[in-house]
This record gives C-alpha cells, sequence and structure tokens, in this order.
C-alpha cells in the first residue's frame, strides 16, 4: 500500500514522539528526570484510559483516580501476598479493572451529565474508603511497602522500568488508534451525540457504553500497577479527589479525543508541580497565558464569534494569577488554587484543549493531502434486491398510547403490506408521529399489539427494533453531529463488523473497514452526497443532513424503512430530489411507511395511505380516494367551501 | 398594534421564514392560515421572542421587540397560547392561571386576591376549569388543555393574543367549542394573531387574512376574497 | 450493649441527617430550574462557616453573624451560577461540572491559605449538655440544628408553595419555553435558584460548625453525604429529603459503631450507586418520557 503524505506525516511524528522519549536516558543521566519521564508515562497509559470516557462519551467521569488506586494496590498485593511475577501482577490488575470497571458502568448507564458525575465520584470515595480501613488486607493509612518484581526473571533498574512503562504506552497507543479509529471508536462517539439514534441504528448503547467504561477503567489500574511498581510504597491517601482534579485537568488541557491530547496532558501533569517550585518559570507561565487570553479575547470580541463572559473570563483568571503569583508567599501552598485558575482558563476559553487547538492549525495544513476517499461498492451488493410478495409486513392491532389525560394514539388498526409506500397522514397533532414512535420502540404502547410477519414486535426498545429489519429517520433528526457524513453511515451497517476484538487491536480489522467504507459510499451515492462524505454532520446544509437521515438507515438493509417527514423545511429541488430517493429505494424492494404532509409528495409517492386526525384512522385507500373524502378535506380544511369540491372532482378525472 | 416587517427566522441549519410582512390592527383578528410546514409556527415564536429572528423588525404597540427575550416581551404585553398547548402538567389549573398573570401581578403576596377579577372572567368562561381548579394540569384532556392554555392568556390582560393551533390534536366537536371561544374573546375586543391549519374555521372568525407558503406570504386579503381563491386550496391540498 | 445506647445513636444520627437533607435541599433548588447542581456546594458550606467564624471573632451579636453567614453564602451562590454556570448551560453544554468542581478547588484554596488549614471551634451561645429524654441525651445544639433546617426548609418550601415567584421555578422546571411566554425569566430564576441554594448551605454550615468545628475539610464529606441524600430522595422530590436524611444519618451511625469510624461514609456511598443503579430518578422523583 503506498502511503500518502498525510499518513507519512502521521506515523512519522508518532514515532519520532516515542523514539525521543526512549531516547532521552541515553542522554541525560539524572534519577529525577527519569522519575519524571516514568511518571509521564504512566500517567499518558492512565489518560488514554480516562479519554475514552471523558472524550469520547462525553461523560464527567471520576472514577479513574479510584482504578488507579485498585489497580496499585491489586499489583502491590499480588506481589507481598503471592509472590507473582511483575506480569501476572500487571495482568491481574488490568483485569481487576476490567471487572470493576464493567461492574460500574451497569449503574452508571442510564445515567447522564450529573448523575454519572456523582455515580463515579461515589465510587471513588468509596475505594478510597476501602483502601483506608480494610487495614488487614491493605495495612490502611500505614502504606504499604512493594518490592519490583522481576520480569522475565530480570531485576529491572530505573531506566529498565522507565522503558518497559514507555513499552506499554507505546503499544496501548497502537491499540487504541486501531480501535477508535473503527467502529468502536465510531460508536462510541455516535453515543454521545444521539442515545437515542445509535439504538435505533442497531449499535446498542448498552455494549459499547459497558465497554467503554470498561476499557477505560482497565488502562487506570494497569496504569496503577505500574505505578505501584514505580514508587514501591502505596498509601491510600494518593488516590483522593486531589489527583482526580488534576488527571482530568490533563486531559481536558491536553485535547479530548486524541492520543496525543492525553500524552501531551501527561507531561503538563508531571511537570506540573516543578513549574511551582520555580518563581520565575511561574510568573513567565502566567504572562504568556495572559498574553494568549488577551489575544484570544480581543479576536474573539472583534470578529463577535465569542461572548463577553467567555472572553474576558480568562484574562480575569490569568490576570489574577500573574497579579497573585506576586503577592502570595508559597506557590506550593497556593497550588490548588493555580490549578483552578488554569483549568478554569481553559474550559472556558479553548474548550477543545491544546491538542484541539493544535490539531486545527495541522488539518489546515494536511488539507493540502487530502485523505483518499474510499471507492463505493455497486449499489446491488450493498443493497441485495428484495422481493417482497404484497402480505402484510407489519399488523397494528388496536394500538393505544396516552400521555397523562391526553390520548395521542386511541385505538389504531392497521397493516401495512409489503412492498408498498404506505403514507401516514393527518393534521398536525393527529398522532402520526407518536404512531411510528410506538412502532420504533421509542414509547410503549399504553395497549395493543403490533406484529411483523406474523410474529410479535418486541416494544419499547429501539434497539430490539431496530434488530428486526425495521429502520428509522427522525423528524427531529438525530444524527451523530461530530462524525463525518460516512461515518455516520458506517456506524450503522448491519452484519459488517466480525473481525474478533483482539485482531482490531491488532490492526487486522482494516480490509473491514474499507469494505465498510466503501458500502457507505454506495449509500451516499444513492442520496447524493458522495461529495461531502468528510464533512461532519452537523455542518452539511439541513437538505443534506436529512438526506444523510436516510442513507444511514438504508445502512441496516432493513425490510421495512419509516421515513418520518422527510420532506419538512426542505426547499423544491430537494423535496424533488427526494421523491427520487424514495422511488430508488422502493424499487430495491423496501417496504416505506412515510410520514408527510405535503400532499404533492404523498399522492405522486404513495401506493396506499391512511389518514389520522385526534389519534383515530379518518380515511384509507390510495391517495386518489384519500383526495376526494370528505372527511380528510374536513380533517384539513375544517369544512369543505363549495370551490374545493368542485377541485377534488376535477382532480378525479 | 403588532407590526411584522421583512422578518427572517429559522433554526439552526434551516431557513423557514424567508421575510414575511404583517400588521394587525387593534380590535381585529389575523389569521395566519397555511399547509403544515409553511412556517406558520416558526412566524409566532420569532414573534414571541422563543427564536430570535435573524432579520426583519418587529413592533409591538409601537416598540420594537424584535431584540427581546420571551420573558420581556411577555411583559410587554404579548401573550402567546403556544402550539401543542404546554400547559404545565405538574402544577395545578389554577395555578397555571395565576402564572398567566406573573407579568402584572405581584411576586410575593396578595396575588390571588389582585387576580381574582380575570379569574372569574376565566372560569366564566370555561366551567369546566372551575371544576378542576386543584387538579393537577397534566391530567386533564387535550381540550380542557388547550382552554386552559387559552385561560392562562386571557390572565395575562394582553394587548395582543397569538394563538397558534388552537385546534391540534382536538375531537371537532372541542374544536367547534374552542372557536366559539375565540368568538367571544373577539366580541370582547381583544386582538388575535390566529395560526390555524383549518382554514375555514380561521376564515370564519378572521378579519383579515394571510396565507403563508414555504416561509413567504403568498396571498391576503378578507376572508370572502380568500374562500373563493384557488391558490389557498392549492397551498393546502398541493 | 443495651437498647438506649443504640437508640441514641440512632437518634444522634438522624439529628445529623437532617444536615444532609437540608444541603440536598439545596441541590434541589437549582435542579429544578437549571438541571444542575454545584460540585462544590461543601466549599460554599465551609467558607460560609469561616466567613461566620470571622464574623464572631470581631465581637459581631450571633443573630447578626447569623444572618451575615446567610448572606454570605446566597453571595456565593450567585458567584458560583456566574461564573461556572450560565455559559455552560447557555451553550448546552455539561461543562458546567468541570467548572463548578473548579471553582470549588478554588475555594478550598483560598479558605486553606486565608484561614489556615488546622481544625478551629466555632463559638456559639447555644449549650452542648445534653437533656434526657427516656434516657437518650439530645444536646440544646442538635436541637438547634433540627429547628433551624426545619425553618430554613420551610421557609423556603413555603416560598415555592404560597408566592407567585416561588411558582415560577416549577413553572421553569416544567416547561421552559412556556414559563418564558408568561414572562418568567429564566436567567434571573436560576440566578435566585443560585442564591436559595447558597442561602441554604451557609445555614448548614452555620448549624453544623459548632459541632464538628470549622476547617478547610470539613464539608468534604458532608457534601459527598448530601450527593447521596439528594440522589436516593431524587433530585426533584421537595421533602423526600428529610425522610433520606433521616434513615441515611441512622444507618451511618450505627455503621460506624458497628464497623468502625472509618466505615461511615461507605454506606451513603453505596446507597447512591444503588439508587442510580435501580432508579436514577430517586426514590420520591418522578420519571419523564424521552422526546426526539
Amino acid at each position: 500500500m503506498i502511503m500518502g503524505k498525510r499518513q507519512l506525516l502521521i506515523h512519522g511524528s508518532e514515532l519520532f514522539l516515542f523514539g525521543l522519549l526512549a531516547a532521552i536516558p541515553g542522554f541525560i543521566n539524572n534519577p529525577y528526570a527519569l522519575g519524571l519521564l516514568t511518571l509521564l508515562a504512566i500517567y499518558g497509559i492512565l489518560l488514554i484510559g480516562l479519554d475514552v470516557t471523558v472524550g469520547y462519551l462525553g461523560q464527567v467521569n471520576l472514577a479513574q483516580v479510584a482504578f488507579l488506586g485498585l489497580g496499585a494496590y491489586t499489583a502491590g498485593l499480588s506481589v507481598t501476598l503471592l509472590g507473582m511475577g511483575m506480569v501476572p501482577a500487571l495482568l491481574l490488575s488490568l483485569v481487576v479493572g476490567l471487572v470493576c470497571g464493567g461492574l460500574l458502568a451497569f449503574p452508571s448507564l442510564r445515567l447522564e451529565g450529573p448523575q454519572f458525575a456523582l455515580g463515579t465520584l461515589s465510587f471513588s470515595a468509596l475505594t478510597t474508603t476501602i483502601l483506608n480501613e480494610w487495614e488487614s488486607l491493605t495495612s490502611g493509612a500505614q502504606g504499604l511497602s512493594i518490592v519490583r518484581p522481576p520480569l522475565f526473571g530480570m531485576h529491572l533498574k530505573a531506566q529498565g522500568f522507565y522503558w518497559l512503562c514507555l513499552g506499554l504506552l507505546a503499544l496501548i497507543w497502537f491499540f487504541m488508534k486501531n480501535l477508535l479509529s473503527g467502529q468502536w471508536g465510531r460508536a462510541f462517539e455516535a453515543l454521545r451525540d444521539s442515545p437515542i439514534a445509535t439504538d435505533a441504528m442497531g449499535v446498542g448503547c448498552f455494549r459499547y457504553k459497558v465497554a467503554a467504561f470498561a476499557f477505560g477503567s482497565s488502562l487506570g489500574s494497569l496504569a496503577g500497577g505500574l505505578y505501584a511498581f514505580n514508587f514501591l510504597y502505596l498509601q491510600p491517601q494518593s488516590f483522593t479527589y486531589d489527583l482526580m482534579v488534576i488527571l482530568l485537568l490533563g486531559v481536558v488541557l491536553g485535547g479530548r479525543k486524541s492520543l496525543w491530547g492525553a500524552v501531551i496532558g501527561a507531561m503538563i501533569i508531571v511537570l506540573l508541580p516543578n513549574l511551582l517550585s520555580n518563581r520565575f518559570l511561574f510568573h513567565l507561565f502566567a504572562a504568556v497565558g495572559l498574553t494568549l487570553a488577551v489575544v484570544a479575547a480581543v479576536r474573539g470580541r472583534l470578529h463577535k464569534t465569542t461572548p463577553w463572559f467567555q472572553a474576558l473570563a480568562p484574562v480575569i483568571a490569568m490576570g489574577l494569577l500573574l497579579v497573585g503569583g506576586f503577592m502570595i508567599g508559597n506557590t506550593e501552598d497556593w497550588r490548588k488554587a493555580i490549578f483552578a485558575l488554569m483549568l478554569f482558563s481553559v474550559v472556558v476559553g479553548l474548550p477543545e484543549g491544546v491538542m484541539g487547538f493544535v490539531g486545527r492549525f495541522f488539518s489546515r495544513l494536511l488539507r493540502m493531502a487530502p485523505r483518499t476517499l474510499p471507492i463505493s461498492a455497486p449499489l446491488e451488493v450493498v443493497l441485495p434486491q428484495l422481493s417482497p410478495g404484497n402480505q402484510p409486513i407489519l399488523t397494528i392491532d388496536a394500538l393505544q398510547r396516552h400521555f397523562g389525560g391526553v390520548k395521542a394514539v386511541d385505538g389504531i388498526s392497521l397493516s401495512i403490506r409489503s412492498g408498498q409506500i404506505h403514507g401516514l397522514i393527518g393534521p398536525n397533532g393527529s398522532g402520526k408521529s407518536t404512531v411510528v414512535n410506538v412502532i420504533s420502540g421509542l414509547y410503549p404502547p399504553t395497549q395493543g399489539k403490533i406484529y411483523k410477519n406474523g410474529t410479535i414486535l418486541p416494544t419499547g426498545s429501539l434497539y430490539r427494533v431496530a434488530l428486526n429489519g425495521i429502520a428509522r429517520t427522525f423528524q427531529n433528526l438525530q444524527l451523530f453531529g461530530e462524525l463525518s457524513a460516512l461515518a455516520n453511515v458506517m456506524v450503522a451497517l448491519r452484519g459488517m463488523y466480525r473481525t474478533p476484538f483482539f485482531f482490531i487491536l491488532l490492526g487486522l480489522a482494516r480490509s473491514e473497514e474499507q469494505k465498510a467504507a466503501s458500502h457507505a459510499m454506495a449509500l451516499l451515492e444513492l442520496v447524493g452526497l458522495a461529495g461531502k462524505s468528510a464533512t461532519p454532520a452537523k455542518d452539511l446544509t439541513y437538505g443534506d443532513q436529512r438526506f444523510l437521515e436516510i442513507a444511514r438507515a438504508l445502512a441496516r438493509r432493513p425490510e421495512l424503512l419509516i421515513l418520518d417527514e422527510p420532506a419538512a423545511g426542505l426547499s423544491r429541488p430537494d423535496i424533488r430530489q427526494l421523491m427520487h430517493i424514495i422511488r430508488k429505494i422502493h424499487q430495491l424492494g423496501v417496504t416505506i411507511i412515510l410520514i408527510e404532509h405535503h400532499m404533492d409528495v404523498v399522492t405522486a409517492l404513495c401506493d396506499h395511505v391512511t389518514v389520522l386526525d385526534g389519534g383515530k384512522i379518518i380515511a384509507e385507500g390510495t391517495p386518489q380516494a384519500i383526495k376526494r373524502d370528505p372527511k380528510v378535506m374536513e380533517a384539513y380544511l375544517g369544512e369543505i367551501p363549495a370551490v374545493q369540491q368542485e377541485q377534488a372532482e376535477e382532480g378525479a378525472c | 398594534m403588532l407590526i411584522c416587517e421583512q422578518v427572517h427566522a429559522g433554526y439552526g441549519n434551516v431557513r423557514v421564514l424567508h421575510g414575511i410582512s404583517f400588521a394587525v390592527q387593534a380590535g381585529k383578528v389575523v389569521a395566519l392560515i397555511g399547509a403544515n410546514g409553511a412556517g406558520k409556527t416558526t412566524a409566532m415564536r420569532a414573534i414571541s421572542g422563543l427564536i430570535g429572528p435573524d432579520q426583519g423588525s418587529i413592533m409591538l404597540d409601537r416598540q420594537p421587540i424584535h431584540h427581546l427575550e420571551a420573558a420581556r416581551i411577555a411583559h410587554l404585553g404579548l401573550a402567546h397560547v403556544p402550539e401543542g398547548r404546554h400547559v404545565f402538567a405538574p402544577l395545578t389549573v389554577e395555578d397555571n392561571l395565576l402564572l398567566g398573570a406573573y407579568g402584572w401581578l405581584p411576586r410575593l403576596f396578595g396575588f390571588r386576591r389582585k387576580a381574582a377579577q380575570e379569574m372569574d372572567r376565566v372560569m366564566q368562561l370555561f366551567p369546566k376549569l372551575a371544576e378542576r381548579r386543584r387538579q393537577l394540569a397534566g391530567t386533564l384532556s387535550g381540550g380542557e388543555q388547550q382552554m386552559l392554555a387559552i385561560g392562562r392568556a386571557i390572565m395575562a390582560r394582553p394587548k395582543v393574543m397569538l394563538l397558534d393551533e388552537p385546534s391540534m390534536g382536538l375531537a371537532p366537536v372541542i374544536v367547534q367549542e374552542v372557536f366559539s371561544i375565540i368568538r367571544r374573546l373577539k366580541d370582547q375586543g381583544m386582538t388575535l394573531l390566529l395560526v390555524e391549519q383549518f382554514a375555514s374555521h380561521a376564515l370564519a372568525v378572521a378579519d383579515y387574512a394571510y396565507v403563508l407558503e414555504r416561509g413567504r406570504i403568498v396571498v391576503q386579503g378578507y376572508p370572502e376574497e380568500l374562500m373563493k381563491n384557488e391558490q389557498v386550496v392549492t397551498a393546502y391540498l398541493g | 450493649m443495651n437498647r438506649t445506647m443504640i437508640l441514641q445513636m440512632i437518634v444522634s444520627g438522624a439529628l445529623m441527617g437532617q444536615v444532609y437533607a437540608l444541603i440536598a435541599y439545596g441541590f434541589q433548588l437549582t435542579y429544578a430550574t437549571s438541571k444542575s447542581i454545584n460540585f462544590g456546594q461543601g466549599e460554599l458550606v465551609m467558607l460560609s462557616a469561616f466567613f461566620s467564624l470571622t464574623l464572631i471573632n470581631w465581637g459581631i451579636a450571633y443573630p447578626l453573624v447569623v444572618v451575615g453567614g446567610l448572606l454570605f453564602g446566597a453571595v456565593l451562590g450567585l458567584f458560583v451560577e456566574r461564573a461556572g454556570v450560565r455559559l455552560a448551560l447557555e451553550q448546552k453544554s455539561e461543562g458546567w461540572i468541570l467548572l463548578t468542581i473548579i471553582l470549588g478547588l478554588f475555594g478550598f484554596s483560598t479558605a486553606e491559605n486565608i484561614w489556615g488549614r488546622d481544625d478551629r471551634p466555632f463559638p456559639t451561645p447555644i449549650s452542648s449538655d445534653p437533656i434526657h429524654i427516656f434516657g437518650i441525651g439530645i444536646t440544646p445544639l442538635e436541637v438547634s440544628v433540627i429547628l433551624g433546617v426545619f425553618a430554613v426548609m420551610g421557609l423556603i418550601e413555603g416560598f415555592k408553595r404560597y408566592t407567585l415567584l416561588g411558582k415560577a421555578f416549577a413553572a421553569l422546571a416544567a416547561d421552559r419555553d412556556a414559563a418564558g411566554l408568561m414572562g418568567i425569566s429564566a436567567t434571573r430564576t436560576i440566578m435566585l435558584s443560585y442564591a436559595l441554594s447558597g442561602f441554604v448551605s451557609a445555614m448548614a454550615g452555620i448549624l453544623i460548625a459548632p459541632i464538628t468545628t470549622v476547617g478547610p475539610t470539613m464539608a468534604s464529606t458532608l457534601i459527598l453525604k448530601a450527593f447521596s441524600v439528594a440522589v436516593v430522595a431524587g433530585l426533584d422530590s421537595g421533602f423526600g429529603v428529610v425522610i433520606t436524611g433521616l434513615v441515611l444519618g441512622a444507618i451511618e451511625s450505627l455503621t460506624s459503631f458497628f464497623l468502625g469510624s472509618g466505615w461511615r461514609e461507605a454506606p451513603g456511598l453505596l446507597l447512591l450507586i444503588l439508587a442510580l443503579a435501580v432508579r436514577p430518578t430517586g426514590l420520591f422523583g418522578k420519571t419523564t418520557i424521552r422526546k426526539v
């Protein structure tokens, strides 16, 4: 394979980083510096793990410090009590993190935002309590002394141990890069941007959220194992809330969703104490920070891109750091306040972190050598022709859905025939959207049953409905905003990802990735988005976002596709294109439920139309028959003025 | 009383309104009709400040309001009965009504007494609400919620009331009832801007009407004229 | 080991539990209006206690000290809202979690350097000699805690139920857009809720300071238990916190007796995790409907 300029730059800089880090002990024979480097490698591993939850899942995770502690004690105790060697001890640490992380993920699964943060915070505090109080095992506050165990019979000195840590960091970098650049990474990000759509695309929030948390945690506890063998003395009070805040500082400062960011973050954490101990360096740092904040503020205000608060707050914080720096006696005493000011400025003023900032700069550079676009697979391979009979594919029986006192769906029975485009229309508030939300599993029905091909369809779970060959789009778009258009489709591809997990880590899923990309590309072509495959979904125009929703739903290779108001907000040319796309999908034998209020679209496309009003069916039939139905006219217009009746009769001729 | 000029508005990437202009005179009922997705609700939301218009000006009683947030506009005398009713489900009917008058009532004490007169008026208009005074609004039926939403707006003693799709999701009998209330409000001299998809209902009460299609006003005129206009029909049935 | 001793512990624990309930109530106030809570609330409790201690040392009369401390707490609450919460809420991001943690850290460090790292006694005119009822000793100080908690909660709950401004809280929590249409300003109501939340936390600090002494870490475990109470009761459930506080306080006091004082935080933390697992909306909270 020929490497592009882009690849060369990326691989080159990675090799350079690790080469440099590995070579430093050769130049500098300084035990203190070596200690810092070792800590850098350990924290690097830890932060890569933390970034999975903080960066990819977008949740404030306060448990990583507990996993560091758990891993450290596991490794320490397995050496002192069980006499294990280094490799088994580290592996055990990893497994403990994996298991505890997985277990903790279960309660955290349904949680978002503050609840997630609170749950993980409690876990941390609980871990500290246990480490402190289970004295017979951990010797509590007295601390635990460890002798560094041999590695395959070798007794590592400081330098050897550093290389071990660095080697592990490089290995994890390699693994995580493979993992996060594929389906797993996409699924994590999808989960963050829209859990609802993730479930509806059959990806399954559950599995990925548990996995993400377990991975992240296991890296934390592996780092803990290394931490134990580095310091050779453990105390529960090392693993407290304060350290957690500093770790978050590392991820946020370094930049989320980036392996580079994690290592840079680790570098910052390791160097900070030294920065504080040197007065001159500290003042210099504060002055540089203030200058940057002022420049950013002036630029932001001139372009009117940043609100006043966002522009001024970092300036004030950095100003306080500079002025306060001259007033305080001992910087070490004010350590936490200084961290707080720095973190505050970054979170408010530079939310994407150092790497995000640098990354933007580089991406401008890299634009010169664009990523080569995948070649699309033939459409008949991606979406094999279905041969529908004319039997009912979906039968709804006396469906009801109430919200409080409001009966949004009030006893609807309906049958959708295979291979048809079935229109579902009705005035606003007539219950169309609620019907499809119940079918697709977003709401459980209050009463009634749904059958697909004669067997009962699970209700109340988007995920399980999705696995039954039903795909949908959303009226209020539920795209994965930060993923590219291509990645949005790739996430949803059904039956594509079969490479075993370990092979993915080793980077052996490339051919599968290429196949997935080519399939996704074919679907983007179908909806006319092939040229915008690399654009993040949130930056597409509104019309294109609607088309992307359709392409993504098609990636499920559905038997039944539910389109929820696909024409809403589209311009006339866009609507023409939409109709063209829907016809093409129909020709492939996919059954379609089309919810729409543009009557022209419905008339032109649908084989059969059901009209709802007030949560009940008021009419059914061909579009022509529907248009003449007085009840329908009434539902839409109130009552039928004479002129419209004439019009309707003309239409019938 | 209410004048919109060249208002453009939308959500995120979507531009929904492409410069609409219309006016509502004091004491008149003006209807904004059009098919679903024509931009009626967006127009309402732009007027009441729930979304900021991108361009254009909106004046309420000769005062520009397009740059103000919803709460300020409400204080200036604009009451908006939103699409989908949006009553405060976990609060009682009475509290919903009291909050309707949030703009002019004292905030701490004595508000019940001050609001008594308005409250009586609303209860007279909607006897059902009087029966359910202490019931939680979320447990009301759709029609009752619509009454409550209108009652809440009356409580505000507004200069202009916006009514967005008062018939949405309601049974035909209830729709009749809602429109008879609207007619009573009109008789009492309320200035009303009415958005409705049931064109004939709206035209039956309106003094003047505008037809919206894809974010533009395509026709305007007196109801009698519009009833006969073919463009109105196409705007609906495509 | 006799029954009176156990009862004694249950009673003292339950009394302490009311302080957790009070802070948890402060969380509910801001959660109702903005779906956010101040992760640095513990520092707010501590700073208010220190501030009140300073007032006492200046020789100001105790009732005035209380008023001063409460106002100080309210001002800090406003500061947290402005500096840590508003921007993030406007951007609809979870940044406020980090920002309130950061502000707490800053407050902690400042207190450490201004008032020192040592725990100091908090003098109060209220006696701490126990009065015995059925063999169970209760100090007037503990009684003052209960009275203080109920007074503040009753006051604010009364405000929420019987004033229009208070009803606006519930309206904002129920439907943000509709509240705006009624003329209820979200920004101002959120500010008010943060001020009240700060006020409530300051009360907690002043009430508990004579019992626990005042120091930078005085609230670091207190706050964890307040989180537990808030989550177990439900972040939007009013008086559920009182009962949860009673129960948690009692359990905690028994745990520390039977397992050793080091374990006293454990039940609260476990309960929090369990509650999140089983019923994220809390025992007293309502479930909500997902919307697309």
